[in-house]
């Protein structure tokens, strides 16, 4: 447990759809928020299959923090069709502090319940979540 | 577990230069006072010359189950705490708690609290969850003794120790960021992301504000405390200032009054250079006039620049007349250098993150250019094209008070109330379980 934890719980719901996305591909993308009257993290948006990462990035709050999956198809170097599962943690500077605080005090716990993150990355603002940046760490 | 949000926790930081206290889910600290107290030794006198607020307090030492060293000193000596520091007292010698950041007498600490829950929350601590934010370089040893007096002379229900990196790091939105906290006594560099790396420097605004003493001292400015002297208007608007005579002042009282006065100078003139200072380049730097209380005004030049320096060149104090040098000045580094050797005995996969989120706060971070500067000579350092971004809230209180309101903030959440490590648990499980609810 790291020093400082919220203690804020994992609806379960979370861990179902992040199983689907990994194991049945049935989601591109899941934007997850905290319930903070709830004590939980749940579900909030679902993307299909074939939206883009515009829509995924289109879908963030620009002043509100979340937690998303991303499933990234690329093809690597040796013309090899891959995909990586992304863990964002989305914070904007311009969230309040409340809300930060609140994301990233949450987000130990809650990574550790989905199991099968590949790569994992916070952003501040739309350019450190740059599609460039994710084909960055995908390699 | 400790049940129910009905009652406000209070959250506490003790830092090297102010004590920040308020309730939890407020947006700053409600008191906010000078950690450093006035102290008057008694002279073979009984063993009941506490502080008068003490005597009324429900938790008195003979209750305590366990003895502890703190009771023993108390007897010695009458503290003087927050606005009792304001007025001269003869014999009153001025101490600090803390040492390179670290506690080290905790009959002050004990003080401090009191007078904090006391006289300016005016709570009852027996009533009311309690946040503590402790240095990053705290002991186990530190951290239990927090612990034990909280629970036994406090009488707490719960309790929790968090770190002020990880609040202030938490409080900007990132679980992974290296926080550059300069505070008043010390500047700290420290890693989070699950463990700490941490470096100290002893550098901090108070070594600042001596530099900046001792400099004016040597130019022939005299700067006198506003205890010494009267001012009498003898027509409207003009003032002649008459000395007084206190013979029974202490060495202590004095630095610390005139510390005060060359704290607001370096605040209202300093800013940190564009490059590293040199002394020829500013020799023509235009002056910035500053009134000293006592009517005087003085002209500061080159200085403005020189001082905050210090924090990237340390060695640059030596050329200051009467600034003690550091015994092992190899040792003292500054802050990019820091920065780099911090990052670099983190894991490689993280170090990336932690320079494109470097994190400035603590009280010395608002002096002017700062964040600029060390973006800069960060990114001079570091190898290759990484990004290196040096981040610090626009809002100078936010960035003052960063660890008390990230500790506020996390306080008042709803579930963060199962973390607490409660009265029950530690007289189950003992002082050490600490360790494990506050890791």
């Amino acid at each position: 447990m790291a020093n400082a934890a919220s203690g804020m719980a994992v609806d379960d719901d979370c861990k179902i759809r992040f199983l689907q996305l990994k194991a049945k591909r049935t989601y591109r993308f899941i934007v997850f928020k905290i319930e903070e009257k709830l004590k939980q993290a749940v579900v909030e948006k679902l993307g299909e299959p074939n939206l883009t990462y515009e829509d995924f990035a289109a879908s963030l709050p620009a002043n509100e923090c979340r937690y998303c999956i991303y499933d990234f198809d690329f093809i690597t170097s040796e013309n090899c069709q891959k995909s990586k599962i992304f863990f964002i943690a989305w914070s904007p500077d311009t969230a309040k502090i409340r809300s930060k605080m609140l994301y990233a005090s949450s987000k130990d716990r809650f990574k550790r319940e989905l199991d099968g993150i590949q790569v994992e990355l916070q952003a501040t603002d739309p350019t450190e979540m740059d599609i460039d940046v994710i084909r960055g760490r995908a390699n | 577990m400790y049940g129910g949000d009905e009652v406000s926790a209070i959250v506490i930081d003790v830092g090297s230069y102010s004590c920040k206290a308020g309730y939890a889910g407020d947006d700053t600290p409600k008191a906010v006072f000078p950690s450093v107290v006035g102290s008057i030794e008694q002279t073979g006198e009984t063993d009941e010359a506490k502080p008068d607020k003490e005597a009324d307090t429900a938790s008195d030492s003979k209750n305590g189950t366990k003895p502890m060293d703190v009771d023993k000193a108390k007897t010695k000596r009458k503290l003087y705490v927050g606005q009792e520091l304001e007025f001269r007292r003869d014999h009153m010698k001025v101490i600090s708690p803390m040492k390179d950041g670290t506690v080290t007498d905790w009959d002050i600490v004990d003080n401090i609290w009191n007078h904090a829950f006391r006289q300016r929350l005016l709570i009852n601590p027996e009533e009311h969850p309690m946040l503590i934010a402790e240095p990053s370089t705290n002991t186990g040893q530190q951290r239990e003794k927090a612990a034990e007096l909280m629970f036994e002379k406090y009488k707490v229900p719960a309790l929790f120790l968090a770190k002020n990196a990880v609040l202030t790091s938490f409080a900007s939105g990132r679980a992974t960021s290296l926080v550059v906290d300069s505070g008043g006594g010390s500047s700290v560099v420290a890693a989070v992301h699950d463990g700490y790396s941490v470096a100290t420097s002893p550098i901090g605004g108070e070594f600042l504000t001596d530099c900046m003493m001792k400099s004016l001292e040597s130019k022939g400015v005299a700067i006198r405390p506003r205890y010494s002297f009267k001012k009498k208007e003898i027509s409207p608007g003009e003032y002649t200032v008459v000395d007084l005579d206190l013979p029974n002042t202490t060495e202590s009282y004095k630095l610390y009054c005139m510390r005060a006065i060359a704290s607001d100078i370096k605040e209202s003139v300093c800013r940190v250079p564009d490059t590293a200072f040199d002394e020829v380049a500013y020799a023509n730097v235009p002056t910035t006039s500053y009134e000293l209380p006592d009517g005087q005004t003085i002209e500061v030049g080159a200085d403005r620049f020189k001082i905050p320096d210090i924090l990237f060149n340390p060695s640059l104090s030596q050329t200051i007349p009467g600034v003690d040098g550091f015994a092992d000045s190899m040792s003292v580094r500054g802050l990019p250098r820091m920065v780099i050797d911090s990052v670099n005995r983190c894991d490689v996969d993280i170090r990336k993150e932690l320079l494109s989120s470097i994190l400035l706060s603590g009280g010395s971070s608002s002096i002017l250019q700062l964040k600029e500067r060390l973006e800069k000579e960060v990114l001079e350092e570091s190898s290759g094209n990484t990004r290196v971004k040096v981040l610090a809230s626009g809002n100078s209180v936010e960035r003052r008070f960063s660890v008390w309101i990230g500790g506020s903030i996390l306080a008042s959440l709803g579930s963060f109330q199962q973390m607490w490590f409660s009265k029950a648990e530690y007289e189950e499980h003992g002082v050490s379980y600490i360790q494990r609810k506050c890791p």
